[in-house]
């Protein structure tokens, strides 16, 4: 399926922006602002909805001509680009992804959409989802960095691995049989976490990053 | 690719000297008039990248300057803003993407490295101590004359000497200066394992354009240089990084871990970094160091991680591996050719034996020196991405364990096998072992470019 790679599903929708000339800022920057006071990390709206590996906005304005030899062409409307890799491998596919994205972040939602073309809101579940699915686009090839596993997977993951190799670097060299009722008691602490909340994981990072260098 | 004008290009660039003595100085001009007459009058003694076919001569001398230096010279607007954003910027503004925060942050860096002074790098490096003196006190006699430039810094850096012969040892006891590049165009020999991995497994020099100016790279572009091309044809760009080496802080973590690791202090020693202290990669030789290894050029730097996938021989995060991965990271190489540099520089500071009494306090260290043709892609990419972060070798966060800027926090995971005498082994609450002491970036130009600098003939139409 050209929208789903294992159990990871590449959503990709095409909001067009309305173009209403008495819109003062128009509708495309509103947008912008509030897309660039979204938080990210575990702060982000798409982390308090499940589901969600990674997400993106994007305000498309036009195409860029660039000059001779290109050919000038221009896109009829402005559009709001949203991309999400979500899991696929839970019931009911992105019907369930979207009514859970209405139900825990409408007002986000809201914000956002409200500037596109024939945007139903979050409200009416079925009216949103039919909305949005009606915006699809086939994303046809994408990618998706989290070893084809589900969003509470991966981080139950990073939640053991970090917990074992505090276990191990803190336990080098112990006498075997103290050591084995160290792990033990470590395995049922370990099981008994819950699930830490999603973004939580991410990497502390003092160095600054982006642009040209990665 | 003809061959390369060699007397057109700074010796520095073609050649480690391998010269046991050296000091750079760090020179600001007076003014565009005098520091013109400076370099007028310095041009003849520039060392070049001619061959020495008569023996090494006493002393060398080599320049490279500062955009702030470029711009004492009163170069045409268009051609200082035509150079490289990271080299106009300079080493301290970069300081947040290089990962030169806490320790390393540039508020603790050398006085000469605060104060945005410095206009020019000047590299002098002799056989002897009296013939460092002899060609410093002509310089500075030249500089006084002329007026042209004063000097705001001297930095020594001296090979150790161990019972009358120079070695490449650094402070922790690591034989140092294998990992150079081959290019096209070098008259050296190349040497298995210095230049770019081809798909029959053999080695073939680098592009030109990875190092010199003005040739095409390993992307068959032209580097990014200023203009006009005649400036930047021939040069190349210098990272300097004074790097202080903490060694009773190296000496107490080593043996203390080496008392839980039952491969023994020398095998962890080697763990760290990739190779034996003696120079032996541990890729050839995982059990024991061997000195016909080392001696060796067509084995000391011949081989691939592709068989090591687990890192069991070489540690995954092992310095060596971290800096040049070769296949390490599959397509066969292809994805490192890019991001190679070019490695001089000689430790400074007094030598102590194993054993004997030393202090993180005391002046010691290694003077580093990256040569390439994209500060950006290369040095800082190796830097930023290698270094200071782990996530291209499947390492997470984790940094270079002698290099990084731990902050002590971190961890250095040594993989291991069923072998009871390599054992997997992680070191955690990682100290500095190294701490940045200041620098800069330089451009190091051609000989046909100082010239056109000193005489003022620099148009970039």
């Amino acid at each position: 399926m050209p929208n789903q790679n294992g159990s990871v599903y590449g959503l990709t929708i095409l909001s067009p922006i309305i173009d209403d000339e008495k819109a003062a800022p128009s509708h495309d920057l509103q947008i912008r602002k509030y897309l660039a006071t979204l938080p990210t990390g575990e702060d982000s709206p798409f982390a308090k909805a499940p589901g969600t590996h990674l997400a993106r906005l994007v305000v498309m304005d036009d195409v860029v001509y660039v000059g001779m030899p290109s050919c000038e062409e221009h896109l009829n409307s402005k559009y709001l680009i949203f991309e999400s890799n979500l899991d696929a491998s839970a019931d009911g596919g992105i019907d369930a992804y979207l009514a859970d994205l209405a139900q825990n972040i409408p007002e986000h939602l809201d914000a956002i959409w409200s500037h596109c073309v024939g945007y139903p809101g979050a409200s009416n579940p079925r009216a949103f989802i039919d909305y949005m699915k009606s915006c699809q686009l086939t994303t046809t090839f994408f990618f998706a960095a989290v070893n084809d596993k589900s969003v509470p997977d991966t981080l139950r993951a990073l939640q053991t691995q970090r917990a074992v190799t505090d276990f191990i670097a803190s336990h080098q060299g112990m006498e075997p049989a103290r050591l084995q009722q160290e792990f033990i008691q470590f395995a049922s602490e370990l099981k008994a976490m819950p699930i830490p909340p999603a973004g939580s994981m991410a990497p502390r990072r003092a160095i600054k990053t982006g642009g040209r260098n990665e | 690719m003809s061959k390369l004008n060699e007397t057109d290009i700074q010796g520095f660039v073609l050649r480690g000297y391998n010269m046991p003595v050296a000091r750079y100085l760090f020179l600001r001009f007076s003014n565009a008039s005098s520091a013109r007459t400076l370099i007028r009058r310095l041009l003849h003694e520039i060392t070049t990248g001619q061959r020495w076919d008569g023996g090494k001569p006493p002393s060398t001398l080599n320049i490279a300057f500062t955009h702030r230096g470029l711009a004492a010279f009163e170069l045409p607007d268009a051609t200082l803003l035509s150079f490289p954003v990271e080299f106009q910027q300079g080493m301290k503004k970069r300081a947040a993407i290089l990962g030169d925060t806490g320790l390393n942050s540039p508020d603790r860096w050398d006085e000469v490295w605060q104060s945005d002074s410095v206009h020019a790098w000047l590299g002098v490096s002799a056989l002897s101590a009296e013939a460092l003196e002899a060609r410093c006190a002509a310089l500075a006699a030249l500089f006084a004359e002329t007026g042209g430039a004063t000097i705001l810094d001297a930095q020594d850096a001296a090979s150790q000497i161990v019972n009358g012969k120079q070695n490449t040892a650094e402070h922790f006891g690591y034989t140092d200066g294998f990992g150079n590049p081959d290019y096209l165009g070098f008259t050296r020999n190349s040497q298995p394992g210095q230049g770019k991995l081809m798909p029959d497994g053999s080695w073939a020099p680098l592009a030109t354009g990875e190092l010199l100016l003005g040739y095409a790279d390993e992307a068959g572009e032209l580097p990014v240089a200023p203009v006009p091309h005649i400036l930047a044809a021939n040069g190349t760009f210098m990272v300097y990084r004074k790097l202080h080496q903490n060694l009773a802080t190296f000496r107490t973590y080593l043996d203390q871990h080496a008392a839980q690791y039952a491969g023994g202090k020398e095998k962890l020693a080697a763990k760290f970094i990739g190779r034996w202290r003696d120079g032996t990669p541990l890729e050839l030789s995982p059990d024991n160091h061997d000195s016909s290894i080392v001696t060796d050029p067509q084995r000391s730097t011949n081989f691939t991680y592709g068989a090591d996938g687990d890192g069991t021989r070489c540690p995954v995060g092992a310095h060596i591996r971290r800096v040049h991965p070769r296949d390490a990271f599959g397509f066969n190489g292809r994805l490192i050719d890019r991001r190679r540099i070019t490695r001089r520089g000689l430790p400074y500071g007094p030598f102590a034996a194993e054993g004997e009494a030393v202090s993180d306090s005391e002046d010691r260290g290694i003077i580093f020196m990256a040569l390439n043709a994209s500060i950006s892609r290369q040095f800082e990419f190796v830097q930023q991405q290698w270094i200071e972060y782990g996530n291209d070798a499947h390492l997470g966060n984790d940094k270079d364990m002698l290099l990084g800027n731990h902050g002590g926090e971190g961890k250095y995971v040594i993989q291991g096998d069923r072998n009871p005498a390599n054992p997997p082994f992680v070191c955690t609450a990682l100290p500095n072992f190294v701490e940045l002491r200041g620098g800069d970036y330089f451009f190091l130009p051609s000989i046909t470019a100082l010239g056109m600098i000193a005489m003022d003939l620099v148009d970039p139409r």
